[in-house]
């Protein structure tokens, strides 16, 4: 947004300028070691999702090898990644495109 | 072995003798090898976390990871002690559950990242050397024990 004001012998231009910060993805990689049920009760646990939820994300993960459970602002999603990792979950975060 | 889950929301395992023994033992060796912690902090690549990540979440994940394996090591030492390396009863309580989970997850990672078993639908143990089929059957009691304690202790 430009504003421009004005006196008799200046002009200043000011501009505002607001910048959504871009959301973050926490993402969860499959692996052969951690079990089904384990990863859903992760999810449950993480997140507060419900059985339904945390299940569908799961098998997100077990079939496709990967799976977006949670966007948002970039403290909280590094603050689930870590807590995924510290239940062994493979998982990061990456920038929204 | 017998697993059984008890009253008080733990497991109860009654070792029958010195090789149910060496088979416990060999769980805290399996998991203290593990370098899970830098595997995951691997994982995450975007420049403006990474270099943080490493600095600071990996080692806490590393000290918290080797605190589990330690406890569990206690645990069965001291359960194998206690009946003289015969048969006896090692229990996992309640609030050592998660303990007990870790430690048996990062033995079964660390199996995994140094055997490569794969996905176990296509896994034929007889088509392993030796040494790879004794992970693999130790990988299996690993994941039989999380599946009590997913059922019946943490869950």
């Amino acid at each position: 947004m430009f504003e421009e004001m004005t006196s008799s012998d200046t002009s200043t231009l000011t501009k505002d300028v607001t910048a959504l910060d871009v959301p973050w993805n926490v993402i969860v990689f499959d692996d052969p070691v951690n079990l089904m049920g384990y990863v859903t009760h992760v999810l449950m646990k993480v997140f507060g999702y419900t059985e339904g939820r945390a299940a569908t994300l799961m098998m997100e993960v077990h079939d496709l090898g990967r799976s977006v459970v949670w966007t948002g602002e970039r403290e909280k999603a590094e603050f689930y990644a870590q807590q995924l990792q510290a239940y062994q979950l493979k998982s990061t975060i990456e920038k929204t495109e | 072995m017998k697993v059984m889950p008890t009253l008080e929301g733990g497991l109860r395992i009654d070792a029958e003798g010195a090789g149910d023994w060496a088979l416990l033992d060999a769980l805290a060796g399996d998991a203290g090898q593990s370098d899970l912690a830098r595997r995951l902090g691997e994982l995450v690549t975007e420049d403006e976390v990474a270099e943080d990540w490493r600095e600071f979440v990996v080692p806490d994940l590393a000290d918290a990871f080797s605190k589990d394996v330690e406890l569990v090591a206690k645990r069965i030492t001291a359960a194998k002690a206690g009946c003289g390396g015969e048969e006896g009863p090692l229990w996992i309580t309640r609030d050592d559950g998660d303990a007990w989970y870790s430690t048996l997850n990062q033995a079964r990672l660390e199996l995994e990242e140094h055997y490569r078993f794969g996905p176990s639908e296509m896994i034929d143990p007889a088509e392993f050397a030796p040494e790879k089929r004794l992970a693999f059957m130790r990988s299996q009691f690993y994941c039989a024990i999380q599946s009590l304690l997913l059922d019946h202790v943490i869950g």
